[in-house]
């Protein structure tokens, strides 16, 4: 279990030395979208349901950061240590494919453990929200977090170029959060798009997140739990898969 | 050494073909006895590097069996007796000197691994960097922090691949000194090198290596004999030519 301990704390080093570009950039990101949007636009929309605007594109906003944190930072690290070949000091060193795995996910994790933090503190400060359902807000955060982070130590894996890590997150990830409900209530939309909308997995992560603030979710929270589950399981068995075979990590 | 310890490294029916289908080994065969100072010759893809990373578990291997003093190399046993300098620099670029040899010796299970990484900061004459990331470091200095990373975990086995390409006469002749005293300590080493004089001066036995196939085995003193000839270099000219 040392070496798992000692990678844990590299991971997690790597996300400290350059804290101000992994957290702190983040959170400034996401406050300004409170401040932005909440703020100006809450005075034009005054309430979403029964919960004031400002309170209810927080969940939203903390998931979205958390998540993009977790999958960028996952790829990036694994794709440096390839890219570099650094990543054979660990492939070569004593531990179990299971200790790899997890060791290279603990970052991700931590990163976007330290933004959610830092914008739930920020949020109570700014706009009071409330946090109703603490254990099912748990739930959400630990299940999209595992889903995210195994999803960048995947992508990071099959990468050839950094293109391919940004690839991914601008052009598949980015707009599945956008559309996702992190701004607005989908019964606001009007068909297909309300439909549509149930076939984004963000958008369940959302909702269960916004259910442990605010109690209230466009969709029953054991079916958020449900589908965000049934993907982060195979998410990070993927990930698993490949330091059990070395398949691209080793030729 | 006693004459029951198990070999340092077994190769049995080692087999690698890529995924573009070359084949770097076929069916090779090796055994280097405990302690030994053993040196692997050979052209660029005669497989060197390839059965290096095939002991260190860097590749899948296609066929065949690598045993390392007796255990399959991909146990967690056989794994913390190797250390490797590989032959491209492959340092970790967030962390300093220090951190670059504490963090390794903890991959490698050491729970307390600073006064180690201390003792060879001093001995590889790195003092003045350690606090210092590998990026900023010179090409001499880079050099010098890949082979203390081999020997952080007090390796039974080192493996240098190449570990004096392109570095300057000064540099070779300390990295020297290191690996004899390395070896006098005991420790089994397998070298390779493109340098004749290199395994001569260091190597007990040698082996040459093309297409992934054994060539021939022995002393440098062996080899010269066995191809009739008064100099590695023309022993060397003869088992590629052959």
């Amino acid at each position: 279990m040392t070496g798992l301990v000692w990678l844990c704390r590299r991971e997690t080093l790597r996300v400290s030395k350059l804290w101000t570009q992994t957290v702190l950039a983040p959170v400034v990101s996401s406050i300004l979208f409170i401040l932005v949007f909440g703020l100006s636009l809450g005075g034009r929309i005054r309430q979403v349901g029964d919960v004031d605007y400002e309170v209810f594109i927080v969940p939203g906003l903390v998931t979205m950061g958390m998540l993009q944190a977790a999958f960028a930072n996952n790829a990036s690290t694994i794709f440096q240590a390839r890219f570099d070949r650094y990543v054979n000091d660990v492939l070569s060193a004593p531990m179990r494919p299971w200790q790899m795995s997890f060791g290279f996910t603990i970052g991700g994790i931590v990163r976007s453990l330290a933004i959610g933090l830092s914008l739930i503190v920020l949020s109570l400060i700014l706009v009071d929200v409330p946090i109703t359902h603490p254990f099912e807000l748990a739930l959400a955060v630990t299940l999209g977090l595992v889903l995210f982070a195994s999803l960048g130590l995947v992508v990071g894996i099959y990468a050839e170029t950094w293109d391919h890590t940004s690839f991914i997150q601008n052009i598949v990830i980015l707009p599945l959060t956008f559309v996702g409900g992190v701004f607005y209530s989908v019964d606001v939309l009007p068909s297909p798009w309300q439909e549509l909308s149930h076939f984004n997995p963000v958008f369940y992560l959302v909702n269960a997140v916004r259910y442990g603030f605010l109690g209230e979710s466009d969709v029953s929270i054991l079916l958020s739990l449900a589908v965000t589950a049934a993907l982060a399981i195979p998410a990070y068995a993927w990930a698993q898969y490949l330091f059990t075979t070395g398949k691209r990590l080793k030729s | 050494m006693f004459r029951d310890d198990p070999p340092a490294l077994e190769l049995r029916g080692l087999t690698k073909r890529y995924d573009d289908g070359t084949l770097a080994l076929e069916n090779f065969d090796l055994k280097i006895p405990a302690g030994a100072f053993f040196g692997l010759l050979g052209p660029n893809g005669a497989g060197k590097t390839t059965l290096i990373s095939a002991v260190c578990n860097l590749l899948r291997i296609t066929d065949g069996e690598v045993l390392v003093f007796g255990e399959p190399h991909d146990t967690l046993k056989a794994r913390s007796w190797v250390g490797l300098a590989e032959q491209d620099i492959n340092l970790d670029r967030f962390l300093t000197v220090k951190e670059t040899l504490a963090y390794h010796g903890g991959y490698f299970g050491m729970t307390d691994p600073d006064s180690r990484a201390d003792e060879l900061i001093e001995a590889f004459g790195l003092q003045a960097k350690r606090d210092v990331r590998a990026p900023k470091l010179s090409g001499g200095q880079r050099r010098r922090l890949l082979l203390a990373r081999a020997l952080m975990h007090n390796p039974r086995l080192v493996i240098l691949d190449e570990p004096t390409a392109g570095v300057d006469f000064e540099l070779r002749m300390d990295l020297w000194r290191y690996i004899r005293q390395l070896h006098a300590e005991g420790t089994t080493i397998l070298l390779t090198t493109h340098y004749l004089e290199e395994a001569e001066e260091l190597c007990e036995e040698i082996a040459l290596i093309r297409d992934g196939h054994l060539i021939a085995r022995n002393s440098a003193e062996g080899l010269r004999e066995h191809f009739g000839v008064t100099k590695l270099t023309d022993v060397y000219v003869k088992a590629m030519a052959s």
